[in-house]
């Protein structure tokens, strides 16, 4: 029987990584979408990524044992056939219900393929180091394109598509894995591989999961802001965020040149939350404003990150389990980042919109425009409103059609902008507690490391 | 250079970015990057120097709004939108739980206050405010609303409202 050879097998592993991971952050950029056309609330939303981080924490370790026990080529397939499945069902789904419940099918497939994936890459690699690292740079390849792409497929063609999409991919990375189940079915060979679990790296995990919470409220909340509440377009905003991977490839430059783990992972703790920081206090609804801040978050995580995995699973026997240990601290932060952090900016929002068009309001009638104009202004405002209900991010549509006489035209030109400056303002305000939290949580994730003197392995 | 203080060097860096961005975003007003706080409608808002019937009028409703406002409990902006139209009106009634008699009441109490306010600022005579005040007592909540809404209309043509003082208003008005 002819096995699959280690080339496409590796690709097809590092695929199915990377595929599986980007899903944890692909929606992101749709979120906005799905919010609209599936008539649902920010908190409900919410849920399409916090459903399937969920599943990915509780299921990563018992998927690596379930792994382990019928065989990682096996489970491998399995797991990214369900994957193809449950992604169909996402994109077909015409209900927040279904689409989340789909979501968490995905997410069980999703986890026995990453931690089978881990247990797989030795044999086709030739060592176990090298397989971590191929591991975790496909799983943060994912993680970090997974928003541009999904906002690209948004914008391009639908939120749908992103799901539908990976169910080609998906099967074409079960293919040559299926080889390999073929193979292991016939020979049993892993029965034999079965090592005792050591315990997992508490300290490291716990960190993770800390820095994980932080990383993912930034990506979320950035993402929302720039599309909910400054309008930009998926397209556009994925362009924005995109400043965040490249800064994290920078940053992966940067790993290699200090030994010290711990060192790396108090200095990329220290940079996210300062890049969080930064976007808790921009100054001006600006997008070139969230560049710094971005900068700052993406070297941090990509030292963070890699410092705390790198840590968690040196030394540590078998991979897949302690691996899954990491995939579930991750998937943990990020459940535990949207959970705690998304009441909070939620009422935030509401406060801070009601806020800004009462502000934009007071403007109208404290201006010196025609009554009769000033009525027509507040109708058409409340009209909007209450047809959007409260949704608005802009109010420039009320302001239509201008009036023809020249100096009423442009009295209410300035009205219209100083209005929606005011909701710029709100937009920007209503995300400030949340990135200060996260920023927060950042910190506090220096508490394991530091101290943990194992992490300095 | 040795493997520690590489990794004392690399969170140095890390802290002195992290405290430049905070700093330069700090002192660019990034902490008061909000949206302004609607005034209290029942703190007194000065006239500021009224001139010609439309100012006048502009000022008059806003006076209105503020102490109809202040008697309902609400910003004065999230009336103005509720008066703009009768289905505005009738939702902002049910959100707060306002009936028309309590709606009338606040709003003949908004006039009155517009009124005195008009006449503190010596934008309107005591001669017109007087008929005034004992027209707006008596004033239906519909014809109410539309003064608030456009007082300069009100108050160019007052024959329904002010009876014998119509006359003297442009004569009154600065």
């Amino acid at each position: 029987m002819s096995v699959a050879a280690p080339r496409p097998r590796v690709a097809a592993l590092a695929l199915a990584v990377g595929l599986v991971l980007a899903d944890s952050s692909v929606v992101v950029l749709a979120l906005p979408d799905i919010y609209r056309d599936l008539d649902t609330s920010i908190a409900g939303v919410t849920w399409v990524l916090i459903s399937f981080n969920l599943v990915m924490a509780l299921a990563a370790v018992p998927a690596a044992l379930l792994a382990r026990r019928v065989g990682p080529a096996r489970a491998a397939a399995v797991g990214l056939a369900v994957f193809a499945g449950a992604g169909l069902a996402c994109g077909l789904a015409d209900e927040l219900s279904t689409l989340i419940l789909a979501r968490c099918i995905q997410a069980l497939g999703g986890a026995l393929a990453v931690t089978a994936a881990l247990e797989l890459l030795p044999a086709s690699v030739g060592s176990e180091r090298r397989a971590t690292a191929i591991w975790a740079t496909a799983g943060a390849t994912g993680a970090a394109l997974g928003p541009a792409v999904g906002g690209i497929l948004t914008e391009l063609v639908s939120w749908q598509s992103i799901f539908l999409l990976q169910v080609p991919v998906a099967l074409a990375a079960a293919v040559p894995i299926l080889a390999v189940a073929r193979h292991e079915a016939a020979t049993g060979i892993l029965q034999t591989e079965l090592r005792r679990t050591g315990r997992p790296h508490v300290a490291a995990n716990v960190a993770l999961a800390m820095v994980s919470a932080a990383i993912a409220a930034a990506l979320f909340l950035l993402v929302l802001l720039l599309i909910e509440g400054w309008r930009l377009t998926p397209i556009g905003a994925a362009i924005v965020v995109t400043v965040m991977p490249l800064a994290a490839i920078l940053g992966s430059r940067l790993g290699p040149l200090v030994p010290s783990a711990r060192a790396r992972a108090a200095a990329g703790a220290i940079l996210v939350s300062g890049g969080l920081g930064g976007l808790a206090l921009l100054p001006h609804a600006d997008v070139a404003l969230t560049l710094p801040p971005q900068v700052l978050v993406g070297i941090g995580l990509s030292l963070v990150l890699s410092a705390l995995t790198e840590t968690a699973l040196g030394g540590r026997a078998p991979q897949a389990i302690h691996g899954g240990w990491t995939i579930s601290a991750r998937h943990a932060g990020v459940v535990i980042g949207l959970l705690a952090l998304t009441p909070i900016f939620t009422a935030d929002i509401a406060q801070q919109r009601d806020d800004a068009i009462n502000a934009g309001t007071a403007v109208i009638l404290d201006s010196k425009v025609n009554p009769l104009l000033k009525i027509g202004l507040a109708q058409k405002i409340e009209d909007r409103l209450e047809g959007e209900k409260g949704k608005v991010s802009t109010l420039g549509p009320a302001f239509e059609p201008l009036p023809s006489d020249p100096a009423d035209r442009a009295a209410v030109e300035g009205l219209r902008d100083e209005l929606q400056e005011q909701l710029n303002r709100g937009a920007t305000h209503a995300f400030s507690p949340s990135f200060g939290l996260a920023a927060l949580l950042g910190l506090l994730a220096l508490i394991p490391i530091g101290l943990s003197r194992r992490v300095d392995l | 250079m040795n493997a520690k203080l590489r990794g004392r060097l690399l969170v140095g860096a890390a802290v002195v970015a992290s405290l430049a961005l905070v700093g330069v975003y700090l002192a660019a007003g990034g902490s008061s990057y909000a949206p302004e706080k609607s005034q209290d409608p029942c703190k007194h808002r000065p006239w500021s120097n009224p001139e010609g019937l439309q100012e006048i009028a502009n000022q008059f409703s806003i006076s209105a709004l503020d102490g109809a406002a202040c008697q309902l409990g609400v910003t004065r902006e999230t009336l103005a939108r509720a008066l703009a139209t009768p289905e505005g009106r009738e939702r902002f009634k049910e959100r707060y739980g306002i009936d028309d008699a309590k709606l009338a009441r606040a709003i003949r109490a908004g006039l009155l206050r517009a009124v005195s306010d008009a006449e503190e600022a010596g934008a309107l005579s005591p001669l017109i405010a007087g008929p005034l005040r004992g027209t707006i007592e008596e004033i239906p909540l519909d014809r109410a609303i539309e003064l608030v809404n456009d007082a300069s209309s009100a108050l160019g043509g007052f024959e329904g409202l002010l009876g014998p003082a119509t006359n003297l208003l442009e004569e009154f008005l600065p």
